[in-house]
């Protein structure tokens, strides 16, 4: 069972979560302005259904208000994860089909990528705030000990690719606001330990 | 027995033969003959005046031969359709109603899909014509589909609405706007609201707020955008005169802004005060820099030709009880 918070710890993670919510504000913003610059440039229809594809996590959750904070930061953190590798090769899609045509798109992306990136660092100073272990750290070290990396997925064709990109930014856009609504939540004390709500785990 | 206006409508009179001698009556009135062909009644054109009861009675014995209730009206046009969240993240409501009526009874029936899934609108008691979804999912880019279908005897139609989960957020208006003058500062007015009481959970969820205000002689406004805090404290105001003041409420994150009233200028002050219901307006007046109880810095009708803290009084319960 988790110990009440110190109040050092208390200020600390409020700090975080408003740090933390002021730049999830501002990645939605330029998510928003990307993803109408994508589908501009893409000529795409920004209305169209697009289904789940693989490596994009889904901002949909049921029960949202029944996490606890650990899930919140744990599900937002592999979120994130994920965008990172998600932009990074959208990013170098980009560079290898237009070259410089669209320097601007290009900037925009990388410029997402950086937010998404931070953000994703962020999440694992709240982690460790609460001294929880950063998952996926060690296997990571490990592989890249033993290995070149992980094998890359399957290369998709330029429609899907695009269809990808165009999915991917509009859940990057939803996750920006369940981050901020999460770190609100995260941000609350509870009334009984001065703890935050849901990190302490049931015994 | 439901026809459409203009129709023309051929009644038999029950088994009797064509030729027989018969009375026709609606709603106990004698039928001129010359609508009659035999013991056939023919109506042409119907138009909503010929809705009522008929009645057909043999010529001699005056048995009852025939009835029916005739109800003259229109199949549905395409029926209005509105779905908005004033309660996030709790669920969302919509409602409906038809663009005119048909005079006849309707039936509405609508349906509700999350991406494969149905989901339940639960009707409301009142009003009749709006039920609420309860959000299962939270985020989700997935749309909703809202299909409203009406239907009568003489005909169906539907309409159909398409959303984002986003999209449709919009909370009520804020609830018992108060501006309160500053002591020993005319030119300010202290203005404070609270929260919609439809939005559940403030906190997690907070709102933002637009506030705009102005002398009820002048007609340009001035706009104050507030992130957080339900008071702001007006610092221009015009000594001695009497304001408009709105607010208005937004999720700091998603959606629209809520409604607030638009008046014109020539009403008079009272008639703003009796036309607040959606939208949270009051009207106030600025203290005056000199007198305390000057009546010539007083506007408007004897209710509130008082001294103006309870002339301020009086337009802040005004707001709120009329």
């Amino acid at each position: 069972m988790a110990a009440a918070d110190s109040p050092s710890t208390a200020l600390r993670r409020r700090d975080l979560c408003s740090r933390g919510i002021r730049l999830a504000g501002k990645m939605r913003a330029d998510v928003v302005d990307l993803l109408d610059a994508y589908v501009e440039q893409q000529g795409l229809d920004a209305s169209a259904s697009v289904a789940a594809v693989e490596g994009v996590p889904l901002a949909a959750v049921e029960r949202w208000d029944e996490q606890t904070g650990t899930q919140r930061l744990l599900e937002n953190l592999a979120a994130y994860r994920a965008f990172r590798a998600l932009l990074a090769q959208m990013l170098e899609e980009q560079r290898e089909q237009l070259g410089e045509a669209d320097a601007g798109l290009g900037r925009a992306l990388a410029a997402v990528l950086l937010q998404v990136s931070a953000f994703a660092y962020h999440l694992e100073e709240l982690l460790r705030l609460e001294s929880r272990g950063i998952p996926g750290e060690e296997e990571e070290e490990e592989e890249e000990e033993e290995e070149d990396g992980p094998p890359p997925p399957p290369r998709l064709s330029l429609f899907e690719q695009k269809l990808r990109g165009l999915g991917g930014l509009r859940e990057l856009a939803q996750w920006a606001v369940r981050s901020v609504r999460d770190l609100r939540q995260l941000a609350k004390p509870s009334p009984a330990t001065g703890a935050a709500p849901g990190l302490a785990e049931s015994s | 027995q439901y026809e459409r206006v203009g129709a023309d409508v051929t009644m038999k009179c029950g088994s009797m033969d064509w030729d027989a001698a018969v009375t026709w009556t609606v709603n106990g009135t004698d039928i001129d003959e010359s609508h009659l062909n035999g013991a056939y009644l023919i109506l042409k054109n119907v138009g909503l005046s010929q809705s009522g009861q008929y009645s057909c009675y043999e010529g001699s014995s005056w048995h009852l031969k025939y009835q029916t209730n005739l109800k003259v009206g229109t199949p549905p046009k395409e029926p209005v359709l509105m779905c908005r969240s004033n309660n996030y993240p709790k669920g969302f409501y919509c409602s409906w109603h038809l663009p005119t009526p048909t005079y006849i009874p309707n039936t509405f029936n609508i349906s509700v899909i999350h991406g494969t899934k149905d989901m339940v609108c639960e009707k409301d008691a009142i009003p009749k014509n709006r039920c609420h979804i309860r959000y299962l999912q939270l985020f989700s880019t997935v749309k909703y589909k809202v299909t409203l279908t009406v239907t009568n005897a003489l005909g169906k139609n539907f309409t159909t609405l398409t959303f984002d989960e986003f999209a449709i957020v919009k909370p009520d208006p804020p609830e018992s706007v108060v501006a309160k003058p500053v002591p020993n500062n005319p030119r300010r007015l202290e203005v404070s609201w609270q929260n919609p009481s439809s939005w559940p959970d403030p906190e997690s969820f907070p709102l933002k707020f637009f506030l705009r205000y102005r002398p009820l002689i002048l007609d340009q406004w001035q706009h104050v955008e507030l992130s957080d805090g339900t008071s702001h404290t007006i610092t221009d105001a015009y000594a001695g005169k009497e304001y408009i003041i709105q607010v208005a409420a937004k999720d700091n994150d998603i959606g629209t802004w809520s409604d607030w009233r638009h008046h014109s200028s020539s009403h008079h002050p009272l008639s703003f005060l009796a036309e607040t219901t959606s939208a949270s307006t009051s009207s106030f007046m600025a203290p005056p820099t000199t007198k305390i109880c000057d009546k010539g810095a007083v506007v408007g009708s004897g209710a509130m030709a008082v001294c103006w803290t309870a002339g301020l009084v009086v337009a802040a319960y005004s707001v709120l009880f009329i």
